[in-house]
Parts: structure tokens; C-alpha cells; sequence
């Protein structure tokens, strides 16, 4: 039963990103997007990793994906179509992509991975301890570091995307084609 | 783990996924969609993380933990490189490659 | 935890105060008071930088998250000069620039925001670190090159930060993802212990250092580089080209040759080939370029290509001879960009051409410029000499001559470029010259200490031997 989730969410995850990667029409590509994201978290709940799940959902499908498709809506028509890549840089690209991904795999699938048995340790109450753990092991420093992140990006953002008034920036809402 | 599926179909599904994004990174013309294929290079590598710790070292949540915390990178580079993107098209109503090229010798 | 601890986490801790006391005072001070913001950041900085030169300590924190020691104390101080220089720099172009539009202090804030992501790199003991400050040294400094918010170029050269930067750092993960998956470990102690040499580690090992490599601005990932210098502010490229380059130096150095002696082998084959194509690189595109924040922006990768020549050896001369040249690098490339800052601001201009003339009506400021550029061709007896010498001896004494030949005829090329700036101040006549240019109290204060850091390291040579002495235990 397993398997046959996992295969449809794989399915799922590579069709979609190749439609989003592929789609011509700016608003489909992000929704697909959405549907990769989404995928993503129920392979996380499958691999019972729930606690994951939930933020990837809740971050990335909720949060990351709105904020893309609000910048979108923002700056183009709904129906925007955007112009087909010139071929040469198709070819190009498609053949480096194609090309490392082959290596990639071929690498793993020669790679011998050994698995060091231990008890599972995945539960919420570990995760929650290990985050807030200052001693060995644990993550403490790193959470304060993103804390730091965030509010630095935060700063830096709303610095240069607040509207200001001035005297090179003359009406704008008249001069868009 | 999950029964019946090896570490190296996931590992193959995550890669592939890591090489769509570059792929289009490196056609996409429209800035917002050069973010897009962004996220999805660094899901592919949020999903090498927790297979790793799901099928090789399950003794800690190593793997799952930085999954997270890129997770919150990730948010951040997004919301910096939106508010970048918005800002630059108050300038010139345009967000495609060609016109934010203007930077030449 | 007790107060022992907190001192070992001293300079960042400082470096927070300071920020919180700044936002705090943006935070409370109205309207025309603001204006005291940047004397007051000024003169906390001078005092965090003061005080991190004091006592050099040892020891470990979160259970070996953060470590630190004499030398990764000295590169943190090391920093701390780069940017107190080049915030002193910036002190009259945030007063003319940013104050009417009150946003001079954020601009101090994402600075320091950055150097404090830069702290906790090169004091990370776990992947995990080393990845969240490339992170938060890199993306501050994208909102910066952004700054401007009034000029497209501006604009355009933060989008192009900001997406280069979240390739290198999606393709980082990914090697970081593998690394993990061979070893099953973040530490990078155990990291080191753990390692087979496998294929798959080296793999991961180079999809890691490409993160690092595009902050260095190595020759594959270069190409943002000159783009981002000449679009963005113009302290804020000098921060790349010095800090933000030193920093990424600085990590690499602690993990190729503290962590990581199983890969030694490969890695200066890597580097042999990358330091190479850097310079040459670097030098040819120089050659061609008329905007001097462009050309500055090659001469600045033609120099990370000289800065992989210590990477040749991993003993005590290889770490010192790039640690003393990063500083010399520091002095030298912060006084050019000084005086390209100081002409652009007043008036504009920023093509070689426009400089034509210039001894004649600022001979001041052209003698900085010259002092400068022969530093950075390694002129003696100036500090760049010393810097570039102390390189070529560790290439010489670990037997790569090849590389040695390429590197001196490498020197010469780059020797050219920067005697056409000197020939257009000193030798051209121009119709119609620059007009003086008064650079305000700090820039001139910033300007005079690269000058005395050019010439002081050039004498002493105390300060090359205080290095190696801390080199032996990284």
C-alpha cells in the first residue's frame, strides 16, 4: 500500500515540476508548484516524519507559494504569456541537465550506503528537545542564528520594497503600457 | 522506512527533481520563475536529507532538523528576493531577464 | 553556562549590543536627531572593534557548535577592520544619500547583520553553522546592493545577487545532503574522521565548496561579479570585494585544511586548476574594461586567484601567507574603492577616462589612488609586495613552479591595467579635468587609515611572524 502511495506521490512530484519548469502561462507554473510542494509534505507524513509535514505545508505550500503567486498577480496580467526560449539555450541546458543527472544517479546507485541500526528516534518530543537542547547534540545556536536571519531579511525588505515618495519615481500608474 | 521502496528510488526522484530546477534556472527568463525553479532545486535536497536520516542514520534527527531549518532559509531568500523583484518593477514594469540587463561593458 | 562561556562568544555578543543599541535608538530618536545615528554607530563599532582585539580565547559552546581559538579570533578582528573602514567610508554617503530618506540606520543594521553571519561561519564546528552564516553573511548583503532603491542599476544588481546567491546555495545543500549521507554526521570533526574518500564525498565536497566558491568569486562562478560591483553602492561593493571575499577565504581555509585531510590531495589539484583560470581570467577581462568599478570588480577576481596560491600548501606558511595577504589585500583594495567612492559621489564620474588629468586638481587623492594600486600589483616596498612575495614562496617551496611561472607572468599582466590608471591621473592632460573634490571627515579618516595599513605592513615585519606563530594549531 505504501509503495503505491509513494510511487503516485513520486509521479506526481516529477510531472508536476517538469509542467512548472515547462508551462508557458506564469500563474499555471506557480500553481503546479503547489502541487509539488504539497506532495512533498505527503511524503513526509509517509515517511512519518509528521512534524516536517506540517511546516513544510504550512511554510512552503502556505506561505512561500502565496507570497509568489501575490508577486505575480502584482506585476503581470492573469493571462500573461510568457515567450518560448530560444533553442539553442534549450538544447544546451537540457543536455547539461540530462547529462548530470545520469551522473548523479549512476554515483548513488554505485555508492554503498550502510545502515547504522539505532532506535528510531522521529517523534515530536525528540525533535522538539533536540531543537532546544544548548548541549551536545542539540540545536540551540543554529535557532537563534535563523531568529537573527529573519529578522535581518525582514529589515532588508521592508527597507527596499516600502514606497516612498520622491521625485524620480514620477506616477508610475500612468506611464504602465 | 517505508516498506517496499529503497533509499535509492528516493534518491532518484530528489535528483531528478534537483535537475528540473536547474533546468529551469537556466531557461526560464522571468525572474519570478527563476525563483520558482529555485524552490524546487531546494526541495530536492530537503528530500536527500530526510531519506538519509530515514534509511541510514535513523539514531537521530539530524537530517530531519536541517530539513526544517532550510525550510525557514528558504522563506527568507524568497521574501527578500520578492521584495528585490517588486522594487525593480516600479522602475521599469518588467520583470523578464532582457530588459533587467542592463549592466553590460 | 556561566561568564566564562560568555566570553568566549565575545565578539559576537558585542556585535549584537551594538545592533540592538542602534535599532533602539532608530527606535526612539525623532526626526532630526537622527542625524546622530552615524556618529553614534561610528563610535560603537570602533569600540566593539576595539575591544574584540583584546584577549584571544579558546574554547567550545553548544556542544561543539561553536568553537573558537587564537586564529579564528585574529580573522574575526581582521574583519572587524575591513568593516569599521568601510562603514567609515560610507558615513558621508549615508549622510547625503540615505539620511533624507531615513534609512541610514537599516543600512548599518544588514551590515552588521552580515558580519555577524560571518562570525558564526568561521566559528562553526557543524555543517549546519557554516550554512546558516553563508546565509546570513550573503543575503543581507543582497538587500544592500539593492539599497539604492531609486536607480535601476541598483535594482538589477540585487536580483542578481540574490538569484546567484540561491543557486550556490541550493547547490551547496545538495552537496551538504551527500556528505551527510556517507558520513551521517553535520560535526565537522567527526566529519573528518568519518570520510572513505568515496566518490560520492568528493561529490558532495564540491557541490559544497561551489557556495563558497561563488562567494570568493572563483572563475566558474564569477560571472555576477562585475554586474553586482558596478550596480550597487559603491561601500557596499567594496564590502564584497574585501569582507564578504575574506570571510569565504577564512572557511574554507579552516575546513580544507582543519577538518578535512583526506581530501587534500584532490583539493590541490582543484585549486591548482581553478587558481589558474582565476587569475588569467580575471586579468584578461580586466584589461578590457573602461568603468573603473568594473575593472575593479576583475582585479578583484584576478586577486581570489592569487589568494588560492596559499591553498597549496596546508602547513603553517600556506594558512599564514594567505591570512597576512588578506589583510594587505584589505588596506590596499578599501583605499581604491575609497577614492573611486569619494570622485563618484561628487561628481559622477567613474570611467578611466574622467580621470584623466586628475593629479593636477586632486593630487591628494590621486597619490591615495597610486599608493593603492601598486599595492595591489605587489610594487615594493609597499605592503602588496610583501603579501603577494610571502604567497609565491609557499607555491615555490611546495614544488608547483609551473603555477609559479603563471602566477609572476600573471603579476605583470595585471601590473598593466593598473599603470593605465595611474598614467591617466599622472601623465594625461585633460581639457577639462575633474573639479577638487573635498571628501568629507570620515572618508578621509577611512582613507588614511588603508594608507597607514598599506605602508605600516609593508615595514614591520613583526606582523607576519605574530601570524605564523598563531598558525600552528587551526
Amino acid at each position: 500500500m505504501e509503495k503505491i502511495i509513494f510511487y503516485i506521490l513520486s509521479a506526481v512530484i516529477l510531472s508536476l515540476s517538469l509542467m512548472s519548469v515547462l508551462s508557458r502561462k506564469l500563474l499555471r507554473s506557480a500553481v503546479y508548484l503547489f502541487g509539488v510542494l504539497t506532495a512533498i509534505a505527503g511524503f513526509y507524513f509517509l515517511i512519518g516524519y509528521h512534524f516536517l509535514g506540517a511546516v513544510q505545508l504550512t511554510v512552503y505550500a502556505g506561505g512561500i507559494v502565496v507570497l509568489i503567486i501575490f508577486s505575480i498577480l502584482l506585476t503581470h496580467d492573469i493571462d500573461h504569456q510568457m515567450p518560448t526560449p530560444d533553442w539553442s539555450r534549450v538544447a544546451v541546458a537540457g543536455a547539461l541537465c540530462v547529462a548530470g543527472a545520469v551522473m548523479f544517479v549512476q554515483l548513488l546507485q554505485g555508492s554503498l550506503f550502510s545502515r547504522v541500526e539505532a532506535p528510531e528516534q522521529s517523534d515530536l518530543n525528540t525533535v522538539g528537545n533536540t531543537l532546544l537542547n544548548p548541549g551536545g547534540g542539540g540545536y540551540l545556536l543554529p535557532f537563534e542564528v535563523v531568529s537573527i536571519l529573519l529578522l535581518a531579511v525582514m529589515i532588508g525588505a521592508i527597507v527596499i520594497a516600502k514606497q516612498r515618495h520622491s521625485v524620480d519615481d514620477s506616477s508610475p500608474e500612468k506611464q504602465a503600457p | 522506512m517505508i516498506p517496499g521502496v529503497s533509499l535509492i528510488e528516493i534518491l532518484t526522484v530528489s535528483t531528478l527533481m534537483f535537475f528540473i530546477g536547474v533546468y529551469g534556472f537556466l531557461t526560464r527568463k522571468n525572474l519570478i520563475t527563476i525563483l520558482m525553479s529555485l524552490e524546487l532545486m531546494l526541495n530536492g535536497a530537503a528530500i536527500n536529507f530526510v531519506a538519509f536520516n530515514k534509511y541510514l542514520y535513523p539514531g537521530q534527527p539530524n537530517g530531519q532538523l536541517f530539513a526544517l531549518f532550510l525550510i525557514a532559509v528558504a522563506a527568507c531568500e524568497v521574501a527578500l528576493a520578492i521584495a528585490i523583484v517588486i522594487n525593480l518593477y516600479r522602475k521599469i514594469k518588467a520583470v523578464d531577464v532582457e530588459q533587467v540587463n542592463t549592466l553590460k561593458h | 553556562m556561566n561568564w566564562d562561556d560568555l566570553l568566549l562568544m565575545r565578539h559576537e555578543l558585542q556585535l549584537l549590543a551594538v545592533i540592538l543599541i542602534v535599532t533602539c535608538a532608530e527606535i526612539y530618536l525623532s526626526g532630526r536627531d537622527k542625524s546622530r545615528i552615524i556618529p553614534l554607530s561610528l563610535a560603537l563599532f570602533g569600540i566593539h572593534m576595539a575591544a574584540g582585539w583584546l584577549w584571544p580565547v579558546e574554547g567550545e559552546l553548544f556542544g561543539g557548535m561553536y568553537r573558537t581559538n587564537g586564529l579564528i579570533h585574529l580573522m574575526k578582528s581582521i574583519l572587524d577592520v575591513g568593516v569599521f573602514i568601510v562603514i567609515l567610508q560610507a558615513g558621508g554617503w549615508a549622510r547625503k544619500q540615505l539620511a533624507p530618506e531615513n534609512r541610514v540606520s537599516e543600512f548599518f543594521l544588514l551590515i552588521w547583520s552580515s558580519l555577524l553571519g560571518m562570525y558564526y561561519m568561521v566559528s562553526a564546528g557543524d555543517l549546519l553553522m557554516v550554512f546558516l552564516g553563508l546565509e546570513l553573511s550573503t543575503l543581507p548583503v543582497a538587500a544592500l546592493a539593492a539599497y539604492e532603491v531609486l536607480k535601476m542599476r541598483s535594482a538589477e544588481a540585487g536580483i542578481k545577487f540574490i538569484l546567484t546567491a540561491g543557486l550556490a546555495s541550493a547547490v551547496t545543500l545538495m552537496g551538504i545532503s551527500l556528505l551527510y549521507g556517507s558520513t551521517g554526521t553535520f560535526v565537522l570533526a567527526d566529519l573528518g574522521k568519518q570520510m572513505q574518500g568515496n566518490s560520492l564525498e568528493a561529490l558532495g565536497f564540491i557541490f559544497f565548496f561551489a557556495g563558497v566558491a561563488f562567494k570568493i568569486s572563483l572563475v566558474p562562478f564569477h560571472f555576477w561579479t562585475p554586474d553586482v560591483y558596478e550596480g550597487a553602492p559603491v561601500s557596499v561593493a567594496a564590502y564584497l570585494s574585501v569582507i564578504s571575499k575574506g570571510a569565504a577565504v577564512f572557511i574554507l581555509m579552516i575546513l580544507l585544511m582543519g577538518f578535512a585531510p583526506l581530501l587534500t590531495d584532490l583539493w590541490v589539484n582543484v585549486l591548482y586548476l581553478l587558481a589558474i583560470l582565476t587569475m588569467t581570467i580575471g586579468n584578461l577581462f580586466a584589461l578590457r574594461q573602461r568603468n573603473l568599478k568594473r575593472l575593479l570588480a576583475y582585479s578583484a577576481v584576478a586577486q581570489a586567484g592569487f589568494i588560492m596560491l596559499g591553498f597549496m600548501s596546508s602547513q603553517q606558511d600556506g594558512k599564514a601567507s594567505i591570512i597576512y595577504f588578506m589583510l594587505v589585500y584589505l588596506f590596499s583594495n578599501l583605499a581604491a574603492f575609497g577614492v573611486v567612492q569619494t570622485i563618484e559621489m561628487h561628481t559622477g564620474k567613474e570611467d578611466i577616462g574622467d580621470y584623466e588629468g586628475l593629479y593636477r586638481t586632486n593630487p591628494r587623492l590621486s597619490l591615495v589612488m597610486l599608493l593603492a594600486l601598486f599595492s595591489l600589483a605587489g610594487i615594493p616596498p609597499l605592503a602588496g609586495f610583501f603579501g603577494k612575495f610571502f604567497l609565491f614562496m609557499t607555491v615555490a617551496s611546495a614544488g608547483y613552479y609551473l603555477l609559479l611561472t603563471i602566477a609572476v607572468i600573471n603579476t605583470v599582466i595585471s601590473l598593466y591595467y593598473y599603470l593605465l590608471i595611474v598614467r591617466a591621473m599622472f601623465l594625461r592632460k585633460s581639457d577639462n579635468p575633474l573639479p577638487l573634490v573635498t571628501s568629507d571627515g570620515w572618508m578621509r579618516a577611512g582613507l588614511v587609515i588603508c594608507v597607514a595599513g598599506i605602508v605600516a605592513l609593508g615595514v614591520a615585519s613583526g606582523v607576519y611572524d605574530a601570524i605564523y606563530a598563531l598558525c600552528a594549531h587551526l
